[in-house]
């Protein structure tokens, strides 16, 4: 079962550690960062959380794909879902509440609202940036629990490359390449990944697999001209594809994605005003199927969702201490899937400003901004921003923010025509309403209408946060650095399902309306510190309430009952049993050790997460997630790796993810249990 | 150095103090007062159905089983019956034939409404609030999972907490209930295999006022 590899490959001389490392690791809170302002900016200039997993990081923890990285970060996790997808959650938000964008440009295809970070290799990135907060003020939908940014690398001067290879535990096979020219005005990079493994079964005694084998094709390719020291050309593209084979029982299956995007980007300095043009084209479309043992066709699915994003931005530099940047763009977006009342089509035209200044020899650090989306099916959009640093000292400063965040209504809460054929129910888009639930009661399906169709008539608006942050950051030396931030979260009209009429055949229609109100709060405490030169230490913790504002009153009201068991009496449930939104641990903490062995030029690391207990599902069906509940137990996962540098050019890593084998086979389906791996990377510049 | 390794090891400490966190609550539950009626238990009614799911939406059959709170206990009556199961549907006998298969004859004066709250908690009948079953507006006590008495996930029906049935009966007298099962002999823990060849077995808890008028229990 277990597989070791030995096989020999290669890695980029580059990336592997030096002996700045230890300079580094706490100068990366001083890094550049894009994400948070839309322009370069010192990290400590911020006034807002932002967390930085550098290039270093990836490479010593010989991280593979998005996920992993983003696990061992402080407020950080991903959780996965039905369909094998991972999302992360910030603050306390979920996935669909969630950003990602790659190199600035944002990235489409979510399942159920879960944009699976496994999707992202991390074989060519530079860094990736989190701005946890509300970002719509910016960047506009989904920006409410925060912003990642997957920054790919850029090509650099002469001819460049490096080749990877990673075998682990389950027959997972990673090799990839990095290929990079650059010299006066042009420069190319290109990236190039295969991943495969026959997956795992934490399930034995069932005949489907917990993750079903795949393989999967990464490209990325970037090609920059500089047509005159002012002016510049940038074009990106990318490609994903991946095959899933599913087999249960005698029926098999298969799941395909395809992922394809590019952008090009012009970027010009006219008379001291930074002008950029881009536009940005995207498509990502599935289709899976399954076939009994007869080879007959008994399911298929597609799903094609493209968008299309012209956008003009400009810096304009009042003076050094001030800077404006304005923007203007449209969304294009089309959808063709199964189970739809039509192929919709959307546009939003969006335009957003911010200032940016610092002010008393800049002890003060200010930003105010906001955007506009106009939209054609939910209500538009103004969404505000400020936020405010005080830098008390060298070695102290302040931060609060206050913003905006919303998300669209998406394509299923607007047209989603679908009856279940087994059980009978149907389920309808807010804008399919109308039209399809006449056709039913037309058509003799309806006993009662329990919503007006007159409600529909409207426009289903979208969901939004206010998202507020304080935070300090204290640095009493160069080898020690301590921050704290607290925020919270008060969210509306998060949509959800609700009957709006009965069948015929005892089954109900749904469709959806904007009901929830949720709030998030808690906070979050960072340690970096370097003891030693050869030694490093990070650790992090997070304390987080989520609570639906509705049931808080239900529990208030006295309304809410539980049992014990099926057949034991009812009783009535207090305010402090309630303990939350689902999936939420109160506690979650890491600490991550990196050491380095001069005398043999090796390396080591261990790193630890820790999620405390959290529920799954409301298992004494009272609606509501109290201590009565079956919980999921907490845990943690401990992983270490070694590393030496041969001959320069060469990189050798060995370790073990999950070294005490933490599986909880009936709740986590993703985590596999140990797993070991071997690393070899060969790099080369001229 | 020692101060560095104690840092370290406060981390590491720390961190297994969180770890070993939990923030276990037990809320408390309230003793039932003693009633002056009986509450009465009614175990294993067996409300089976067939289901044909080669059409779409499914057809649901079969005989529905007749109960009477006077006598306690199943009927197959025309007339003298209060209410009916046949799977998770109940009908009360009072209103309009409402179009399903194999429906009996509403020949009574029978009527229901859901009650939020305590069995025990439930001591005077809210006369403005019964319903009886009707074609337009639909039955008495809905069906659906989370319409009416119960919830439908991973397979399971479960009888919602703190849902009390309240019911007129066919000759005007009252009757509260309360549904603790739809598994045979309600067991503690619903398995996979329970879950589908033993259901549509009822037990419930049930409290009959027979004195005709009297709205009280």
């Amino acid at each position: 079962m277990m597989f070791i590899s030995t096989f020999m490959s290669f890695g980029q001389s580059n990336e592997t550690p030096n002996q700045d490392t230890s300079l580094r690791f706490l100068e990366d809170i001083g890094e550049v960062v894009i994400s948070a302002t839309r322009t370069n900016k010192n990290q400590n200039s911020v006034p807002l959380p932002v967390v930085i997993i550098n290039r270093e990081e990836i490479i010593n923890s010989n991280f593979v794909t998005l996920e992993e990285a983003i696990n061992e970060q402080s407020g950080l996790i991903t959780i996965p879902d039905y369909g094998g997808g991972e999302g992360i959650q910030i603050q306390g938000f979920d996935s669909e509440h969630v950003l990602i964008l790659m190199d600035g440009v944002p990235i489409i295809g979510r399942l159920a609202g879960t944009l699976d970070l496994k999707r992202f290799n991390l074989g060519n990135v530079e860094r990736i940036e989190i701005v946890k907060g509300a970002s719509s003020s910016l960047y506009g939908n989904e920006a409410l629990g925060g912003v990642v940014n997957i920054i790919s690398k850029s090509p650099e001067e002469g001819v460049r490359g490096d080749v990877n290879y990673r075998g682990s535990t389950w027959n997972t096979h990673d090799i990839n390449t990095n290929l990079g020219f650059s010299k006066d005005n042009f420069g190319i990079t290109s990236f190039f990944d295969h991943n495969r493994s026959e997956g795992y079964d934490l399930t034995p005694e069932t005949s489907s697999k917990t993750v079903s084998p795949f393989y999967n094709f990464t490209s990325n390719t970037r090609i920059s001209y500089a047509f005159s020291p002012k002016t510049s050309l940038t074009v990106t593209g990318r490609y994903y594809g991946q095959t899933q084979d599913y087999s249960i029982d005698s029926s098999n299956g298969e799941s395909t994605i395809d992922e394809w995007n590019v952008t090009a980007k012009l970027d010009a300095d006219w008379k001291g005003v930074e002008l950029c043009g881009e536009v940005y084209i995207s498509d990502y479309s599935t289709f899976e199927f399954i076939d009994n043992a007869q080879s007959e066709r008994v399911y298929e699915a597609r799903y094609d969702q493209r968008l299309f994003r012209p956008e003009l931005r400009s810096v304009f530099n009042v003076n050094s201490n001030q800077e404006f940047i304005v923007g203007i763009g449209l969304n294009h977006e089309e959808l063709v899937r199964s189970s739809f009342w039509l192929d919709p089509s959307i546009n939003t035209l969006y335009s957003y400003a911010q200032y940016d200044a610092s002010f008393f020899k800049e002890k003060i650090n200010f930003i105010v901004g906001a955007r506009f989306d106009n939209h054609q099916e939910y209500k538009s959009q103004l969404s505000p921003k400020v936020a405010i640093q005080w830098n008390g000292s060298e070695k102290f400063n302040l931060k609060t923010s206050l913003a905006y965040g919303f998300k669209a209504p998406d394509f299923r809460q607007l047209y989603f025509d679908f009856s279940n054929s087994s059980v009978g129910y149907t389920v309808l888009g807010y804008n399919a309403v109308p039209e399809r639930l006449s056709e039913l009661d037309n058509q003799g399906d309806i006993i009662e209408i329990i919503i007006p169709i007159s409600e529909y008539r409207g426009k289903l608006q979208a969901e939004n946060s206010l998202n507020f942050n304080f935070g300090l950051n204290y640095n009493p030396s160069k080898k020690l650095l301590l921050d704290a931030n607290f925020f919270y979260n008060r969210v509306k009209d998060l949509i959800d399902t609700r009957v709006i009429a009965r069948k015929t055949n005892g089954q109900n229609v749904f469709s959806y309306h904007n009901i929830d109100e949720i709030s998030t709060f808690g906070c979050e405490f960072n340690l970096k510190w370097i003891p030693s030169d050869n030694l490093r230490i990070s650790s992090g913790y997070q304390l987080l309430y989520a609570y639906d504002r509705a049931a808080i009153d239900e529990f208030n009201s006295d309304n809410v009952f539980g049992r014990l068991a099926p057949n034991q009496p009812v009783f009535r449930l207090e305010r402090s049993d309630y303990f939350g939104l689902l999936n939420r641990s109160r506690h979650m903490a890491n600490i991550k050790i990196f050491a380095s062995i001069p005398r043999v030029n090796c390396d080591v690391n261990l790193r630890g997460t820790f999620r405390s207990k959290y529920g799954l599902f409301d298992s004494n069906n009272n609606n509501y997630l109290d201590d009565f509940d079956v919980f999921v137990d907490g845990y943690s996962i401990w992983d270490i790796a070694l590393s030496k540098e041969v001959l320069g050019k060469f990189r050798v890593a060995l370790g073990m993810d999950n070294v005490f084998n933490f599986t909880d086979a009936d709740n986590i389906s993703n985590i596999p249990g140990r797993s070991i791996y071997s690393k070899i990377s060969f790099s080369f510049n001229s | 150095m020692s101060i560095k390794f104690n840092f370290i090891l406060f981390l590491a400490t720390s961190f297994l103090i969180i770890s070993s966190c939990s923030d276990d609550d037990n809320g408390t539950s309230t003793p039932p007062n003693p009633p002056s009626l009986p509450i009465e238990q009614y175990s294993n009614l067996h409300a089976d159905q067939e289901v044909d799911y080669t059409t779409n939406p499914p057809t649901y059959s079969g005989e529905f089983i007749k109960f009477d709170f006077g006598t306690g206990s199943t009927t197959t009556s025309e007339t003298d019956w209060d209410i009916a199961f046949r799977g998770t549907t109940i009908l009360v006998n009072g209103g309009d034939t409402t179009g399903i298969a194999e429906e009996p004859l509403r020949t009574g004066n029978a009527a229901a409404y859901i009650y939020d709250g305590l069995f025990q908690d439930l001591t005077e009948v809210d006369e403005s609030l019964l319903r009886l079953d009707d074609m337009y507006d639909g039955l008495a006590i809905p069906t659906g999972s989370g319409n009416g008495w119960y919830n439908y996930s991973s397979m399971v029906i479960t009888p919602i907490a703190g849902k009390v049935l309240v019911f007129r009966t066919a000759d005007g007298k009252y009757a509260k209930m309360e549904i603790l099962s739809y598994y045979k002999d309600a067991p503690a823990e619903i398995t996979n295999t329970i879950a589908l060849s033993d259901n549509r077995y009822y037990t419930f808890n049930y409290m009959y006022q027979p004195e005709a008028g009297n709205t009280s229990f």
